[in-house]
């Protein structure tokens, strides 16, 4: 089928698409995952003629995990015309970029931005391939009021939009089941929860819920202990990463939950994926499927516009129905995934398992 | 719960402490905000992981974890002392003579350079520090308290004391008084101030080296950015204490944590950096030369 493509490519014509994710600072190991997912799905469709007959090549953009970076990458990549971007991965980063690439008329394709307000302002060219908080949040208190059974429970977040927007939606769905003995904020970037984690223990939890990210979960996590606490930790799906229990110990980080969708390893889609990714940057990151799924959908997407223009692969972005690596992927109208799965995964001698589902 | 809360912030704020006398230390002789301090204590950091991650792949730590650590330590001193006498050196001298703004913005300068030198060589991600001690420790009045934290304030204090030793009985000392309070008066009595000054910065930069090792081993995670806020906190407790006073910069640092940690678990723990601000506006409008300010015959 594409034999002789090669032929009719015209000499210095590409396509490009943006990758924007923090590539420096405490998230840097994210972005490189999410880089690496899609420069594989590039290297790919390059292998086989790229896509309209073009090569593809892939911009990264590093926006620091922080809102005004994310803008100004963001005006950076509407200007180098890519015809389409994964990212941003932090939901404070993904908002207010949303704004930019609307404008600009490009689609965008998180991996990994799970607050609702993303899809919620009727942008049509904004997508994610991951689920929402609210989804997570729901699929977290069930957990905790039906398979643990608890009754007084702490709330700690790290003000972020992700991390707070998490809490919320948890504290939200527990609301009468369960009793919030404290619920408080922490600063994104510091190292001493002591003070927090003190309060916290005066109060006297079954389990703390934390709405953040891996650094200062597994800090969260080694002081409590330090504390002499030993009530769980339960977080969402910014946790989950090997770094996690790295800054936790193995010890600490024993039986911390963690809401999450299903083992990629379990999934029969996935797994050439996982094979040629190993091969090429070794251990795999919790992100990286998502970026590869994202980055072949928008190429799809490209190929079957038969252009480039951003409205045209809009349409079909919200049209076709792909099959990635994680699966069956359609978006329904403001551009959420039809279909996403949450389940809950346990720390386990320093690794994560799939360990129950709602 | 109080008492938990006195123990975690004595604990940062020894540290704030060793970093606050360093700032002070050297504003008190040559009036000048070094604003590269932090990366200092940042470096030591770094260092200490460094180092320690050499000697158990010697086998060294295998063989006596008290060993390494005390040379990781000694090490790390080192090479933070020959970093800030550099600094000193390049960035400093020259500007001796110089408008007062000049080296404050060299100081900056040297920040930067720093912070990017480490992001270069050693990545941007967070560096994670063998978890040593574990959780082990003993219970106080209902406080659990970690030999690693009882190891940090007794370290702390004991170098607050040798140092306020050091300066009020010996003779190195006595130089370094009567340069802050006059360097030309100074160097007429025979005194060598550029030595003096050198001695300030390896002093100062060797407490940061021991500050840095003690954060990495207490919390267990570095980057190329933790000399910032660091940095600021500890200049807070200095300008608190009173600038060039060391007996000011101990208590401010200690002090520091102090509200922190009480801010935090009375207050809300989402304003935990801003408290330390807060104290310092008061303390300001109240005794704008800070709580030890006024004392200048402590001053160094």
């Amino acid at each position: 089928m594409l034999v002789g493509v090669g032929g009719c490519q015209k000499k210095g014509e590409i396509i490009k698409i943006g990758v924007a994710a923090p590539m420096t600072g405490d998230q840097a190991k994210i972005g490189t995952d999410l880089r690496n997912g899609v420069t594989l799905a590039v290297e790919e469709w390059n292998a086989k003629g790229g896509v309209l007959g073009k090569k593809i090549e892939v911009v990264a953009v590093d926006d620091q995990h922080d809102p005004k970076q994310a803008v100004s990458v963001a005006n950076k990549l509407v200007n180098e015309r890519v015809a389409g971007v994964v990212g941003h991965f932090n939901s404070s980063c993904s908002i207010p970029s949303s704004d930019v690439y609307n404008r600009g008329g490009v689609p965008m394709i998180s991996p990994g931005s799970t607050n609702p307000q993303l899809t919620e302002k009727g942008y049509r060219g904004v997508f994610r391939v991951c689920g929402r908080d609210d989804q997570q949040g729901k699929v977290g208190a069930e957990f905790v009021i039906n398979k643990l059974n608890l009754k007084r429970i702490a709330v700690i977040h790290d003000k972020t939009t992700y991390g707070q927007g998490l809490a919320d939606e948890f504290r939200k769905f527990v609301k009468g089941k369960v009793e919030i003995v404290y619920y408080g904020g922490i600063i994104q970037g510091d190292k001493d929860f002591k003070t927090v984690l003190t309060s916290v223990k005066e109060k006297n939890p079954q389990l703390i819920y934390f709405g953040g990210i891996y650094p200062e979960a597994g800090l969260l996590v080694k002081q409590a202990r330090e504390l002499g606490m030993t009530v769980p930790l339960m977080s969402g799906d910014g946790t989950i990463d090997p770094k996690f229990i790295e800054i936790a110990g193995v010890k600490a980080a024993e039986g911390t939950y963690l809401t999450f969708s299903p083992d990629t390893r379990q999934i029969l889609t996935a797994k050439s994926f996982l094979e040629n990714y190993e091969k090429k940057y070794g251990e795999i990151g919790p992100y990286s499927v998502y970026a590869y799924d994202a980055a072949n959908i928008l190429l799809a997407a490209v190929r079957e516009a038969g252009n480039s223009e951003g409205k045209a692969v809009m349409d079909k972005l919200h049209s076709m129905e792909f099959s990635g690596a994680l699966g069956k992927i359609q978006f329904d109208e403001k551009g959420d995934v039809t279909v996403s799965p949450y389940v809950v995964w346990v720390t386990k001698d320093g690794n994560f398992i799939e360990y129950w589902r709602p | 719960m109080f008492f938990q809360q006195l123990i975690n912030g004595l604990t940062v704020g020894g540290v704030y402490a060793l970093i606050a006398l360093g700032y002070t230390m050297v504003y008190g002789i040559l009036e000048l905000i070094n604003f590269a301090h932090g990366e200092i204590y940042m470096l030591g950091a770094y260092l200490g992981i460094i180092f320690f991650g050499f000697f158990t792949a010697s086998g060294l730590t295998s063989f006596s974890l008290l060993l390494s650590l005390l040379l990781t330590f000694a090490m790390a001193v080192i090479f933070c002392s020959a970093y800030g006498f550099t600094m000193e050196k390049i960035a400093y001298r020259p500007l001796r003579n110089a408008p007062r703004l000049s080296p404050l913005i060299s100081a900056i300068g040297v920040s930067i350079f720093l912070q990017n030198y480490v992001m270069l060589t050693q990545g941007a991600t967070d560096k994670v520090f063998p978890h040593l001690f574990g959780t082990s420790g003993f219970t106080l009045f209902n406080a659990r308290v970690t030999h690693l934290q009882t190891a940090i304030v007794l370290v702390s204090l004991f170098l607050m004391v040798s140092l306020h030793l050091f300066i009020t009985k010996t003779k190195m000392g006595k130089a370094m008084r009567a340069v802050a309070q006059d360097k030309a008066m100074a160097s007429l009595l025979g005194i060598n101030i550029d030595s003096i000054i050198s001695l300030t910065f390896i002093i100062g930069s060797g407490l940061a080296a021991i500050a840095g090792i003690m954060i990495a081993l207490y919390y267990g995670l570095v980057n190329y950015s933790i000399g910032y806020i660091a940095g600021i906190k500890a200049f807070t407790a200095a300008v608190l204490g009173g600038i060039g006073s060391i007996p000011g910069a101990m208590f401010g640092g200690l002090f520091l944590g102090f509200v922190e940690s009480m801010g935090a678990s009375y207050i809300s723990s989402e304003y935990k950096d801003a408290y330390a601000f807060l104290v310092l506006i008061v303390v300001l409008l109240i005794k704008p030369s800070g709580i030890f300010g006024k004392k200048t015959e402590e001053k160094v």
